[in-house]
């Protein structure tokens, strides 16, 4: 094949994003050798060598992500994972999303804010800083290689990593790639509508932060084996390890909030296996940052915390294994890609875990122990357990994610064998995760009550079983007032809520006893207090959510598995009453690609007065070219103790679509019918009355082109099923641009009709001036003369006329002739028709409007005046057709177009929840700022 | 031994027990055949039945869709949903529905679609040259 020259490409821009990938690769790679031989800390030049490396690496990371970022801007479509990202409508603010939405963006934002740590930890890590950034700087080069996109050699098309710099004519086979010119024919397809929300502006980077956070205990645990230091790593690791502990909550609970707010999942956490794999690391965090604080104080534990900020990081690699490779599959409600990295993410995962392992039987025996056995009434004791728990809590929602993948290794040895799935998720999490949380709100409580080391227990002990007890008592009395309220007969629910009592009474007590006012016990109570309010909101949210969008009168006994409807249909500007509340879908209206639903809901008290008023705004999102609707948004009534979620789960599809909308149009029957001036037509359905005719429709509604002419029937319509004889007016009308006619047509929903004015109509009305043949009228003020059967009397002059033809200028010199048209056989002189054609001199020119009785079919034109005798010359013409009938078409059985189905739901409680994790999160945070403690 | 381990050893038989368990709550794919004879709520998983009809009447009655799909044994079998039709539900690649078989149909609580994912789409997006 010949060799094409491309026309528009920009190949420098992957030239230097190519070379910054191998740059920051090698630079990696370098800056972990180095910052290992200076491992000793005392050879300068190696850890001068491991910085300069790591800044190279940076500089390589900084140009991928400059350079990416400009491709993205100049939409450079040649690049593929540019045109996949980004769309020439895509708003500038998204360029940011589009470029981490992507898998190779993504891995590019957790390095970058591996980048970032590192340069903190240089700066500040002293005595371990070499350790620390060789392991950080290895698996920096473990995360390049998954932008390498090098094809192995003697293989078949197997690459390591994936460029983001590919060309799409080197990714994708097509033959538009024959065109030279092929970047002129294609566009990007942009960021997924559903995306284009400001979460996505702020929740990933903020995860992956998350992510990223989590290495830096890791790197600290390992150096701390690998140097056999193993006390001197968990004071300044132990910073890190709370920020982590901050920040990836804060990333997990803002995927939370999106999905509650945004999406339509219907809730804040489902157990979905792709918030699964992020909730485990943080629970195994957690755990370590537990066993982390006895080492700390007791000098035990240290072996399990090397393990388990071992296992926190493992599990993150392993989370972006299962969410990456596409395994998980027919699981998730999210969409996933293969890339064919499975490879590499099972090596890095093996690599690490090799490490680890190597690393504890090698220097594990160094480890220092304490001789004497834990006590059971010290806190160690009880908080070891708890953080076992959390770690448990991981493995048991590890194993049930993992299903996919133990389905996929049983297919390797039997070709035969059927793939297992958990049949309901929620239920099958909720069920085991539950007594976790009721294993954790004692414990916690438990240990919190204990000292370290079992300190004084001999005259404490007494005011301990003494607290114990009261507290017990008090939880329970508070679980007896409030177990009636939520909506359960389950004991078990009964026990978590005891479990969450106990949590917050108890930090309540620690915190007014015991209080010392320090840091870290200001950490402590907000962590396990925010867990208890966390553990009731959830519960209360949980077990007495409920749908408003029930219609108490219909839709019973659908099925006979009479589960209870989540949804309502509403009709347009009609009151539906559901549960507590009148709801009216009161209007629509488009805002940028967004079309606002109005639904106002009110309750009233049996005084009939308003309690309690608003009106949410679900919305739809329109794609980018208005063609159909990509997605859509929830709105939410918030409210302190309760927030009223509703979403729109039905819109009637020619509305979403205009396919097929164009679709139903075709299937649609007109029929024609003749009307005839105020003569009712009679129709099984309804009767049909022509009232007037307008000459300017208001047909520039939605579209702000001119039309030269406009042509509007006024209908009235009257009903005739049922008792109540309803009246529809409804103007359809016909335009006229460049001699081409558009149809402006009226539905109306009650009747399930469309009605069009027939296109006939036009050139009847407007006839062709060269068809019409004028007679001349000479006439002054008050006279009257006869034409055609016709009495015509000039009955004055306006001389501030107006005219739907003529629009006023500056100077002009404006006259309508008020002529009043009679038949002249009609003994009571009935008037027939006025008219009021216009003579108009604007610039010393003189032109006439003329006007036309809509009864009589007259075309009626003032053609002059004679300045000298004052004489008024008018022009009459009959159309030649008679004008008596109008004919229409009307479809019946459209579907309505005025209707859409809501769900509404109340959470109660609700911001118990975000309250509670806001709280737990603040506790990382205040334990990540408190300075270097002894804690007793 | 020491008193951590025992309690240690009893968190873990707790946690064992637990997985134990919950081993129950899985199950395979079935059909609408094993669905029928079983009487169980099963979860099958299928696709759309373009040539059958598909029932779904806002006005009258949001909460109830039906719809045939046809299971890995290509048989094809009425399903019921008392729920709202999913979106773009024509464009599913699969579907997964969770319920029982009743007389009526197969009666489904929970449904899952698969739609076909935008970087699945080997198609170059070209420009409307209209």
């Amino acid at each position: 094949m010949p060799k094409i020259e491309y026309i528009g490409e920009h190949l420098w821009v992957g030239h230097l994003g190519h070379f910054a990938i191998l740059l920051s690769f090698v630079a990696a790679m370098f800056a972990a050798f180095s910052f290992y031989k200076a491992r000793e800390g005392k050879d300068r030049i190696w850890l001068s060598m491991g910085r300069i490396g790591y800044g190279l690496h940076a500089l390589g990371i900084f140009i991928i992500v400059v350079t990416l970022l400009y491709a993205m801007f100049h939409k450079m479509y040649e690049y593929s994972y540019v045109q996949r990202q980004v769309s020439d409508e895509l708003p500038i603010y998204y360029l940011f999303s589009a470029l981490w939405q992507g898998q190779e963006g993504s891995f590019l934002l957790w390095m970058l804010w591996h980048v970032v740590l590192g340069f903190i930890l240089i700066r500040t890590a002293k005595m371990w800083e070499p350790r620390v950034m060789a392991i950080l700087s290895s698996v920096q080069v473990f995360l390049m290689t998954m932008l390498l996109g090098i094809y192995i050699p003697f293989t078949e098309n197997q690459k390591i990593g994936s460029n983001p710099f590919a060309l799409i004519r080197d990714v994708m086979d097509a033959p538009i790639f024959n065109n030279a010119d092929y970047l002129s024919l294609i566009t990007g397809q942009g960021l997924n509508p559903l995306l284009q929300n400001y979460w996505m502006v702020i929740h990933p980077p903020v995860l992956f932060l998350g992510f990223a956070s989590l290495t830096i205990p890791f790197c600290f645990a390992i150096a701390g084996l690998w140097s056999k230091k193993h006390k001197e790593w968990l004071q300044p690791a132990f910073k890190w390890a709370s920020f982590s502990g901050f920040i990836f909550g804060l990333g997990i609970l803002m995927g939370a909030a999106w999905a509650y707010e945004a999406l339509t999942f219907g809730g804040y956490w489902a157990w979905d296996p792709v918030e699964n794999s992020s909730l485990v690391p943080w629970l195994v965090m957690i755990a370590a940052i537990h066993v982390h604080l006895i080492a700390k104080s007791t000098g035990r534990a240290i072996g399990t915390a090397y393990i388990y900020y071992a296992l926190a990081f493992i599990l993150v690699l392993y989370s972006t294994f299962l969410t990456r490779s596409g395994i998980l599959g027919d699981t998730s409600v999210h969409a996933f890609t293969e890339m064919g990295l499975e490879n590499q993410l099972i090596l890095f995962i093996a690599s690490f875990s090799f490490l680890t392992v190597f690393l504890l039987i090698k220097n594990g025996k160094s480890i220092p122990k304490v001789e004497k056995e834990e006590a059971v009434y010290s806190r160690e004791f009880w908080m070891f357990i708890g953080a076992m728990v959390l770690l448990f809590s991981g493995i048991l929602l590890t194993v049930s994610t993992s299903l996919p993948v133990f389905n996929k290794i049983m297919l390797l040895f039997d070709s035969n064998y059927v793939g297992q799935v958990i049949t309901d998720q929620m239920g099958h999490h909720n069920k085991y995760q539950l007594w976790i949380g009721v294993f954790i709100g004692m414990l916690s409580s438990a240990s919190l009550l204990l000292r370290y080391k079992e300190f004084n227990w001999a005259s404490y002990r007494i005011k301990f079983f003494k607290n114990i007890g009261l507290i017990i008592a008090l939880s329970g009395i508070a679980t007896f007032i409030i177990l009636p309220y939520l909506n359960t007969e389950g004991w078990h629910h009964g026990v978590l809520l005891f479990s969450g009592l106990i949590a917050i009474v108890t930090n309540l007590f620690h915190l007014f006893l015991f209080g010392k006012g320090n840091k870290a016990q200001l950490a402590s109570f907000l962590s396990h207090f925010g867990f208890g309010i966390l553990i009731l909101g959830v519960l209360i949210s949980g077990l007495n959510k409920r749908h408003i969008s029930t219609n108490p009168f219909g839709q019973k006994g659908i099925t006979s598995d009479s589960r209870l409807d989540k949804v309502v249909t509403l009709i347009k500007e009609r009151k539906f009453f559901l549960n507590e509340y009148w709801v009216t879908y009161e209007s629509d209206t488009l805002e940028g690609n967004l079309r606002k639903f109005n639904i106002k809901f009110a309750q009233y008290d049996e005084n009939n007065k308003i309690v309690d008023s608003f009106t949410v705004r679900p919305s739809a999102i329109y794609d980018n070219d208005f063609r159909s609707i990509a997605a859509w948004n929830p709105s939410t009534q918030r409210y302190l103790h309760k927030d009223i979620f509703t979403q729109i789960s039905g819109y009637p599809a020619h509305l979403r679509d205009i396919e097929v909308a164009h679709q139903m149009e075709d299937t649609l029957k007109y029929l024609p019918y003749n009307l005839k001036f105020n003569e009712p037509l009679e129709h099984e359905d309804f009767t049909v009355t022509l009232k007037d005719i307008n000459y300017k429709p208001d047909i520039s509604e939605n579209d702000s082109t001119h039309y030269d002419l406009g042509l509007g029937l006024k209908l009235e319509f009257q009903s005739k099923g049922g008792s109540v004889k309803k009246v529809y007016n409804v103007e359809p009308a016909l335009g006229l641009k460049n001699a081409l006619v558009y149809q402006f047509p009226k539905s109306i929903d009650d009747l399930n009709i469309k009605i069009k004015v027939s296109e006939k109509l036009f050139s009847d009305v407007f006839e062709d001036e060269s068809h019409l043949k004028y007679t001349t009228l000479t006439l002054n003020e008050g006279e009257s003369q006869k034409w055609n059967g016709l009495n015509i009397t000039l009955d004055g002059f306006d001389r501030n006329p107006q005219h739907n033809n003529y629009q006023r200028e500056e100077g002009d010199i404006a006259l309508g002739g008020m002529l009043r048209i009679t038949k002249e056989e009609s003994s009571k002189q009935n008037v027939v028709s006025i008219v009021t054609p216009l003579f108009i001199i604007r610039n010393s020119q003189q032109f006439g409007i003329k006007d036309y009785s809509v009864e009589l079919g007259l075309h009626v034109r003032f053609s002059n005046i004679d300045p000298k005798s004052g004489d008024m010359t008018f022009s009459l013409a009959k159309g030649n057709n008679d004008l008596s009938e109008y004919p229409i078409t009307i479809a019946e059985g459209v579907p309505r177009s005025d209707i859409l189905v809501l769900e509404a739901q109340v959470f109660p409680g609700i911001n118990l929840v975000w309250a509670g994790c806001l709280m737990m999160l603040f506790g990382f945070f205040v334990s990540m700022t408190r300075k270097r403690n002894t804690t007793s | 031994m020491k008193k951590l381990h025992i309690a240690a050893s009893i968190t873990v038989l707790i946690a064992i027990a637990l997985l134990v368990m919950s081993s129950k709550d899985i199950s395979s794919y079935a059909t609408f055949e094993i669905a029928e004879k079983s009487q169980q709520r099963v979860k099958i998983v299928g696709h759309l039945d373009h040539t059958a009809e598909m029932k779904y009447d806002p006005e009258n009655a949001p909460n109830y869709f039906s719809f045939h799909m046809l299971d890995a044994n290509d048989r094809s079998q009425k399903v019921i949903l008392s729920e709202p039709k999913p979106r773009d539900f024509e464009m599913s690649e699969s579907i997964v529905v969770s319920g029982k078989m009743q007389e009526e149909g197969f009666i489904a609580d929970e449904i899952l679609l698969k739609c076909p994912s935008k970087y699945k789409d080997e198609e170059l997006a070209l420009k409307d040259n209209s």
